[in-house]
């Protein structure tokens, strides 16, 4: 941080000081305009392209206004200050100050022979407005999703909880970025412990710039290591959001980034949608087991196949005819990796391939290479399916990262059966039980309500209840008050 | 200070509510985990199951091979799971993590395939048992002893102090 340099009542000082430190002239997107009011200089600094020019335009009508109106040379701040007809306002009395506040679109009015300098908030982000987000999309229900904008997503929360116990504090992480990091929370339900942890972390991070805004916040919060598991839980509905803050959790949102995290977080936040809870209980209950079974099969069917197929002794009287027909020209366990690595190749493709190509795209991968390896005698014929089975499971995963490392972890139970049979799968699964519950997110343990147990939580997450039934917040995020009417 | 005392998470849970959990903990194991054993031995990845240990050792009549029975011997594997909840509420709800749960299951498994095989004259001793059995029933027993075990202690840990972070 550079030393704190006030600002001069020579107003030639202060332009000399903000040309060398800004650039000016250098820069061609920081402007600079000065007027002659009531016979002394008063000077505007503003960023082009974060400024809205007509509120401008507006302020500089009134203040020219003042050389046909007022006569008194002497209160020229005071006069400058009622005139300048905004709601945000403030007095600046340190150069630095202002210069954070120039760079984040405010305009900075410095005046003849005043030792501060006023800055009036006519921030216009470039931007969008709200849109349904791709990745969380119901069939009914509210479209609108978080942006890029910091003020208009806490506007978008605040729609939604009009409590004045909400509350939104504001932090500035990154010597050069100064991004504005926002965390929500409740004040009388989320846990002061949280609360506290998440503020010292986020004070202690120490970096130049946060271009990846929510990421690298996440990655100074959750310790993450080589665990492939997210660790927190990602949304750009403010419905879904809304809904965390009533249930006691801590929301942080990084400007510039659409995404809130939500804290603590437990393996199975990961597995539930915005569109469960939009349909009627029994069908939401139905989606979650359909959910579940895809997500389940998306780790394990695989790796459970193989097994079957390497010993078919296995396999009881009633599932005899599971397993290849014909013996292929390549080991089955090459066949699933290469046609596992296929998809995965095909899904990064077609991120990057533009919508009518992808189209095309998905023709030629689904027809000429499934259908045709299996002619060739590349692939057999169930590996294709099993394959696709367990690929469209990770598609129905809600949580994009948690398909990943779910991915991660099929490849190596796949290896490891391949390599150890039954035990391997065996051991394997047994590791990814013990890998997870050993996981902990913010001091939550992320297998939990499985393990450790707690029976109303877990019915709460295998069946969906209707909202007057649920009565209380889930206690692991340890909850001020408990009962949800409260 | 006196206003916050009234809330919730404040308090210190009761004895009986501490009980239920570990009895609904130590019911719930049994019935989750003795099914992941009977689907490992429908798969044949086991030799064993909770039906040849809670029926077949004693009857053998021929239904002792229905599904009926396997349900039998699960609701009685969940049923005696409840007994083994308490004696690890007793004696290791104060212990902290992951290892002690699972020591505790390799101590079920190893009083169970060593110390109490006697009593059951329909398994074979662990010499004659294949090594896919073993260490499926291995497995399956570190995972119920962490089930039970881990839930336990957490449960407790949580219940003493009043919040966790």
């Amino acid at each position: 941080m550079s030393k704190k340099i006030p600002i001069a009542k020579d107003i030639n000082e202060n332009q000399s000081h903000l040309t060398k430190k800004l650039g000016i002239g250098t820069s061609f997107d920081i402007g600079f305009r000065e007027i002659i009011l009531l016979d002394q200089k008063v000077q505007f600094y503003y960023v082009t392209g974060l400024c809205d020019t007509s509120i401008v335009v507006e302020l500089l009508k009134k203040l020219t206004a003042i050389n046909d109106d007022e006569p008194n040379k002497d209160k020229l701040p005071s006069i400058i200050e009622n005139r300048l007809v905004h709601q945000q306002v403030e007095r600046k009395y340190e150069l630095n100050e202002v210069i954070t506040q120039l760079l984040s679109g405010l305009i900075a009015v410095f005046v003849e022979n005043c030792d501060y300098a006023f800055t009036v908030d006519v921030r216009n982000y470039p931007g969008r407005g709200p849109e349904e987000p791709d990745t969380e999309k119901v069939v009914r229900g509210s479209r609108d999703g978080y942006t890029e904008n910091i003020i208009e997503n806490t506007g978008l929360t605040r729609r939604r909880v009009r409590d004045e116990r909400l509350r939104n504090q504001i932090f500035q992480v990154g010597e050069r970025s100064k991004t504005d990091i926002c965390i929500s929370y409740i004040k009388d339900i989320a846990d002061d412990g949280l609360v506290n942890t998440i503020i010292k972390e986020i004070k202690s991070i120490d970096i130049d710039g946060l271009a990846m805004a929510d990421k690298t916040i996440e990655e100074y919060l959750v310790k993450q290591g080589a665990n492939p598991f997210p660790l927190v839980r990602y949304t750009e509905r403010p419905d879904v959001a809304a809904n965390h803050l009533f249930e006691g959790h801590v929301l942080i949102m990084a400007d510039t980034s659409p995404s809130m995290i939500i804290t603590p977080t437990t393996y199975f936040h990961h597995v539930q949608h915005a569109e469960e809870y939009r349909q009627s209980p029994a069908v939401g209950s139905f989606i979650k087991w359909i959910r579940f079974i895809g997500i389940f099969a998306s780790v394990f069917l695989l790796p459970f196949w193989l097994v079957l197929t390497m010993e078919p002794s296995l396999l009881p009287e009633a599932l005899h005819f599971i397993g290849p027909n014909e013996v292929g020209n390549i080991p089955i366990v090459i066949q699933i990796i290469f046609a596992d690595i296929g998809i995965e190749l095909l899904r990064m493709a077609a991120i990057h391939t533009p919508t009518p190509l992808s189209t095309a795209m998905g023709l030629i991968a689904a027809v000429l290479i499934g259908q045709i390896a299996i002619d060739v005698g590349l692939f057999s014929a169930e590996v294709i399916l099993y394959v696709a089975i367990s690929a469209i499971g990770s598609y129905a995963t809600p949580s994009y990262e948690l398909s990943i490392a779910n991915k991660i972890n099929r490849v190596l139970l796949i290896i490891i059966t391949a390599l150890f049979g039954v035990k391997g799968l065996v051991i394997g699964f047994t590791l990814y039980v013990l890998h997870l519950t050993n996981t902990k997110s913010l001091n939550t343990p992320y297998l939990w309500p499985f393990i450790p147990f707690n029976g109303n939580a877990l019915i709460q997450i295998l069946f969906r209840f209707s909202v007057p039934m649920t009565k209380k917040r889930p206690s692991i995020v340890h909850p001020k008050n408990n009962y949800k009417q409260r | 200070m006196g206003a916050k005392k009234q809330l919730e998470q404040n308090k210190r849970e009761k004895p009986a509510s501490m009980l239920s959990r570990t009895l609904s903990t130590g019911f719930f194991g049994g019935i989750f985990w003795s099914f992941i054993a009977w689907i490992a031995s429908y798969f044949h990845f086991t030799t064993v199951s909770p039906t040849t240990f809670i029926i077949r050792s004693w009857l053998d009549a021929d239904w002792t091979n229905s599904w009926l029975a396997d349900v039998l011997s699960i609701l009685a594997v969940s049923v005696i799971s409840l007994l083994v909840a308490m004696v690890y509420y007793v004696l290791l709800r104060k212990t902290r993590g992951l290892l002690p749960s699972i020591l505790f299951g390799l101590a079920l498994w190893g009083g169970l395939f060593y110390l109490l095989l006697p009593i059951f004259p329909n398994v074979k001793p662990l010499t004659q048992l294949d090594s896919d059995t073993i260490v499926t029933t291995i497995c399956i027993f570190i995972l119920y002893g962490l089930f039970i075990g881990y839930s336990i202690s957490y449960e407790y840990l949580d219940s003493i102090s009043k919040k966790n972070i």
